[in-house]
């Protein structure tokens, strides 16, 4: 049926009333599907060590520590200061090594080479492997994502 | 009480109606010609797909997908219980069999050109299942959780990551967060034991009743001249056939599996550097070395985007292969033949460079 000078019929309009409800009830459904299948999980903005493990460090010595569910790489400069990667290769994901003899780091999976300031240098890796700050408040001693800056 | 077996069998019957389900198996032949070997993989499939449930299900009894529990459940089954030792073992070389024997049979159809009209369905749907298998190999390789298969892991979720947009979602979904942790190990225990089986059962249903819907494919020759080709009959004698055949699988399977059994290297540490010599299956290994060639940038993109795109491409032109040779007698056929032998020799030569 359609009423005089209607753009539609009344079985359209009720059609279409009808859908646009089942869809709206169909997304409501799925979105939290959604949101519990891909988790919240991030990695995270900072974590706190404490200074006496790495107060040690020798120039030139690397040291792991936990960045979330990555590996840290931490690495003492010439100049006594702290420099901290992501040990993750920016390739495929690898976790990479320190080679002490080469002063390079080295992922195994597809041969990707970094120099000792974490510059991609040969093999597949499209960029350098990603750099942490530092800083030691007391006896914490803090990495964090570069801009995260001190919690107060 | 004495019972009329008859009667029962006629109640089933009744009910079920099975009978044109037997009247078609005893009906239906097989033609034989010079191909006529290769109408065998296909049930060889069925075969190693067949050990890989029963030893799966074994498996799947002690296995444990957590972080703390994989790698020990694994070394116990390996040690403590049984035979569990030649389980696994066999469980890992039935899927190296049946990938094999997968692709063999995509060959042989590529060959063939059995993928013609109006069997182009049979083939996606094939298609489908060759990447399903990969990716139960894939899912499967992680179960372990020793530090081969982390890292081989962390690099195949990592590919789909090269692609904008919508990479890192699927990256994402499969390791259920940014990285591979436990929950990516109960994840790909899901998707192995439960997802990837609901998956094949339904694509090889439509695989195997679309083989039935237009019969086997004979030669090009026989069918363009439309002569009659001799023929098995289906039951019993090609089964048979198939009998003696598995029998002779199922042997080489079991020595294999005896004198090569798979190691267990100690559980996986999220934070050691990736182990030298990372390797993934065999059957990824020419895709692996394609990866590796690639440099780190090309132009304004990633390499790895270059090499995820070429082989996506890749993909999509084999499934839809039988529309792009659509005169298989004319000149195209033979430039598809070209392409398959360049294939096989790109695929053969590149996983052997992996090894070096």
């Amino acid at each position: 049926m359609r009423i005089d000078n209607a753009y539609f019929t009344r079985r359209k309009f009720l059609n279409s009333i009808l859908g646009g409800w089942l869809g709206t009830l169909a997304v409501t459904f799925v979105s939290p599907i959604v949101k519990f299948v891909w988790p919240p999980y991030k990695e995270p903005d900072e974590v706190k060590l404490a200074f006496a493990d790495f107060a040690g460090m020798k120039p030139g010595e690397v040291k792991g520590f936990p960045w979330g569910a990555k590996p840290g790489l931490l690495k003492r400069a010439e100049d006594g200061s702290f420099i901290a990667f992501i040990g993750v290769c920016s390739h495929l994901d690898c976790n990479v090594s320190w080679m002490a003899d080469k002063k390079k780091f080295f992922c195994a999976c597809h041969e990707g080479w970094y120099d000792e300031n974490g510059m991609n240098i040969a093999g597949p890796p499209p960029k350098p492997l990603r750099r942490l700050e530092t800083s030691v408040e007391g006896e914490d001693f803090f990495v964090r994502k570069p801009g995260a800056g001190a919690k107060a | 009480m004495k019972i009329d077996m008859k009667k029962v069998g006629a109640w089933f019957d009744d009910r079920l109606a099975l009978t044109p389900i037997f009247k078609y198996m005893t009906k239906k032949e097989v033609p034989q010609h010079e191909h006529s070997i290769w109408y065998y993989t296909g049930s060889s499939i069925l075969l190693f797909l067949a050990i890989q449930i029963v030893t799966g299900i074994m498996l799947a009894l002690y296995y444990k997908p957590t972080l703390e529990g994989a790698n020990d459940s694994v070394g116990r089954i390996m040690t403590d219980l049984p035979l569990g030792w030649l389980v696994r073992s066999i469980h890992s070389w039935s899927a190296t069999f049946m990938i094999a024997f997968v692709l063999t049979h995509l060959l042989a159809i590529w060959f063939t050109k059995s993928y013609r009209k109006p069997r182009e369905a049979t083939w996606m749907t094939g298609m489908m299942l060759l990447v399903v298998s990969m990716v139960f190999g894939f899912t499967g390789y992680l179960l372990p959780w020793d530090d081969l298969s982390l890292s081989a892991t962390k690099v195949g979720t990592n590919i789909p990551n090269a692609i904008p947009v919508v990479g890192k979602w699927v990256t994402q979904f499969l390791r259920g967060g940014d990285d591979v942790t436990g929950d990516t190990l109960t994840r790909f225990f899901l998707f192995h034991v439960c997802i990837l089986p609901l998956v094949i059962f339904a694509i090889l249903a439509v695989h195997i009743l679309l083989v039935q819907k237009e019969g086997m494919s004979v030669p090009l020759e026989a069918e363009v001249k439309k002569k009659k080709v001799p023929a098995l009959p289906f039951w019993p004698n090609f089964i048979l056939r198939e009998v003696m055949i598995w029998l002779v699988l199922l042997g080489t399977l079991l020595t294999v599996a005896l004198v090569f059994a798979p190691t267990l290297g100690p559980s996986a540490d999220m934070m050691a550097p990736a182990p030298a010599g990372v390797k993934p299956e065999w059957y990824f290994l020419f895709l692996f070395q394609t990866l590796k060639i690639f440099p780190g940038n090309m132009g304004p993109v990633t390499g790895e985007f270059v090499a995820v795109v070429l082989i996506l491409v890749a993909i999509v032109a084999i499934f839809f292969l039988p529309f792009i040779d659509t005169k298989p007698e004319g000149k195209k056929g033979r430039i598809i033949n070209y392409l398959g032998v360049l294939g096989l020799i790109y695929a053969i030569v590149f996983s052997i460079w992996s090894l070096l």
